[in-house]
Order: structure tokens, then C-alpha cells, then sequence
């Protein structure tokens, strides 16, 4: 006789019925997987990240046993928290951030570095003044390339570890693993621009230490050229040696 | 376009080196290191160390090393 019900209405009473049934008879949420099932998506997505996530733990802690047990670790935490994860985030940099807190608050402690917290404060000369890197002639470029790209990777790894841990890190987290900036700086938990800056600090030095270690090998890179292009701006000093003191 | 210059350009280079700068910075910054042979060395100078970095870290963890992660989630899953 009279009018149906209003779209509105009917939808809110498909709602509501809806909403009853569900009070009614389930008890557990439906979309919470079981442990079982938990721990099947966990170790389908997660374990596949070992090789990378011991990598990471071998620069960290410099030895094959902790950085086992720094994986290891990293993947029971993981594990713990994984209901807490956002599916469709992204996996790897959440692990890598629970790697990096479980070496702080674990590992790091037991180090002795005496830099360590204050390293971002540290000026460029403190570090062994790798500020000369970029300044140097076109020839000893080309050379210097050539140099690193056939040093053996002991001398590369040799001369990450003598890279400040912070500064370390922040190469590895963009050179190896191809994290952005920011993903970096979730990681270390740590502003995007001290990111930028230990980055930067750490490639200069690493650029410098492997230079020195070519040298040492006779591999020829070419003394820094006398001849400037144009001024050599800042402070550098005038004459030859500038980045080969010591 | 080439409004990039050297000074310009090699302070970038990093950025450009991991992807960080926008479309259209990676554009001029890359038609500038075309053609600018002193920074188109710095650039590979860049490009090699990147690489270096990555060979040198290659690891493969050890074999036990899964075996002992996986019997750990198993414990940990069954003393819940």
C-alpha cells in the first residue's frame, strides 16, 4: 500500500542485521589468521630476507657468530610483533629497523668507541680530513675509479669497518640495499638531513681509505695534479700533496 | 637547460647517485654530466664506489643459521 522504504533505510537495516549476526556468532574476529597460518606468512615472507639481514649484521658487528645471533634475535622479535605489521607495508625496511634497534640496545653497548653519539658532531678533519676526495684532477679521477673497481673486496670490506658505525651504516642501508633517504632515516631513527650528511661523510672517507689502500697496493693513482683547472676555492692549500698527508 | 653548473651539479651527484632528486632535477642534472667531462668522472667515480660497496657485502648467511631460526619461531609459537 504505501512506499517502500527509502534506500537509506534499507541499507541501514541490511547494516544492522549485519552487525547482528556478527555479535551473534562469531566469537573470533574472522580476519585474524591462526598461529599456524601466522607463522606460515611470516616465514614466507620474512625468511627469504636472511642473507641480506646477515649482510647487514656482518657490518655491523664484524663476526659471523653475532651477527647470527643478531639475525636471530631480529627474527623472533619480528616474529613476536608480526601481528602488529601492516600487510602491503614494507617488510624488509621493518625488519631492518627491528635488526638495527636489537644491535643498538644488545651489541653496541659491549663495543668500545669512544665516538660513538657524538660522531655526527665530529668536523671532517677529526675524521682524517677525507674532505679532499672530490678536489682532485680530472686524470686522477679516471684513475681513481679504475682503482676501486679492481680492489679486491677484502680491502672494500676491510675499509668500510674502518668507517664510523653511523656513517657506515647509512652507505650500506643506500649503497647495498637501496633504501631511500627516508626509509634510512626510519631506520636509524635519525632526521633525513643526518642521513644525507653521514652518508655523504661515509662515502668520502670510504672514497678515501680505498685510494690510500690502492696506493699502498702500487696501484698507480696519481699523486693529486699540481696544475688547477680553476681555483681550488677553499682551503686546500696551494701546493701538491693535499689529500696525501700523513 | 644546462643551467646546472660543475659546483651545482657535484653537489647533487649523490642524490642523483641514489635516486633522491626529482624528475625533472635527474633530467638536467644528467644532460649536464653528459656533457661535462669533468663531472661525468665524478660521477663514475661515484658509480664504481656504489658498486664496489656492493660486491664486497655479499654474504651468505650459514647454513645452520635458518635451520636454528626456524626451530626457534616453532618453540616460540608452541609455549604459546
Amino acid at each position: 500500500m504505501i512506499t517502500a522504504p527509502a534506500p537509506e533505510e534499507a541499507l541501514l537495516a541490511s547494516l544492522d542485521s549485519a552487525l547482528m549476526s556478527t555479535s551473534d556468532d562469531a566469537t573470533a574476529a574472522p580476519a585474524e589468521p591462526d598461529e599456524r597460518q601466522l607463522r606460515a606468512l611470516f616465514e614466507e615472507q620474512a625468511l627469504p630476507f636472511m642473507d641480506q639481514l646477515y649482510a647487514a649484521g656482518m657490518r655491523m658487528t664484524r663476526n659471523p657468530a653475532d651477527a647470527s645471533d643478531l639475525v636471530q634475535e631480529t627474527y623472533v622479535k619480528a616474529f613476536a610483533a608480526f601481528r602488529q605489521f601492516q600487510q602491503g607495508t614494507n617488510l624488509k625496511a621493518w625488519l631492518y629497523r627491528i635488526l638495527t634497534n636489537t644491535f643498538i640496545n644488545t651489541y653496541r653497548k659491549n663495543q668500545r668507541n669512544p665516538y660513538q653519539g657524538t660522531i655526527d658532531d665530529l668536523e671532517d678533519w677529526q675524521l682524517g680530513g677525507a674532505e679532499s676526495a672530490t678536489r682532485t684532477s680530472r686524470s686522477h679521477r679516471s684513475a681513481e675509479a679504475e682503482a676501486i673497481d679492481h680492489l679486491p673486496d677484502s680491502a672494500v670490506k676491510d675499509a668500510l669497518q674502518k668507517v664510523p658505525e653511523d656513517f657506515r651504516m647509512a652507505v650500506y642501508f643506500a649503497d647495498v640495499e637501496g633504501f631511500s633517504y627516508q626509509e634510512i632515516a626510519d631506520i636509524m631513527k635519525s632526521p633525513v638531513g643526518t642521513v644525507m650528511s653521514r652518508l655523504h661523510r661515509g662515502r668520502r672517507l670510504l672514497r678515501e681509505l680505498l685510494a690510500d689502500h690502492a696506493t699502498s697496493m702500487g696501484m698507480t693513482v696519481p699523486a693529486p695534479a699540481t696544475k688547477k683547472k680553476k681555483a681550488a676555492s677553499t682551503t686546500s692549500g696551494a701546493t701538491t700533496g693535499g689529500d696525501t698527508d700523513r | 637547460m644546462s643551467e646546472y653548473d660543475c659546483d651545482k651539479a657535484k653537489a647533487e651527484l649523490e642524490e642523483f647517485l641514489h635516486g633522491e632528486l626529482c624528475r625533472e632535477d635527474a633530467a638536467d642534472i644528467r644532460a649536464h654530466v653528459e656533457h661535462c667531462a669533468d663531472c661525468s668522472d665524478e660521477h663514475r667515480v661515484g658509480q664504481v664506489l656504489t658498486e664496489a660497496v656492493q660486491r664486497a657485502c655479499r654474504e651468505t648467511a650459514p647454513e645452520d643459521l635458518r635451520a636454528t631460526v626456524l626451530a626457534r619461531l616453532r618453540d616460540l609459537q608452541a609455549s604459546h
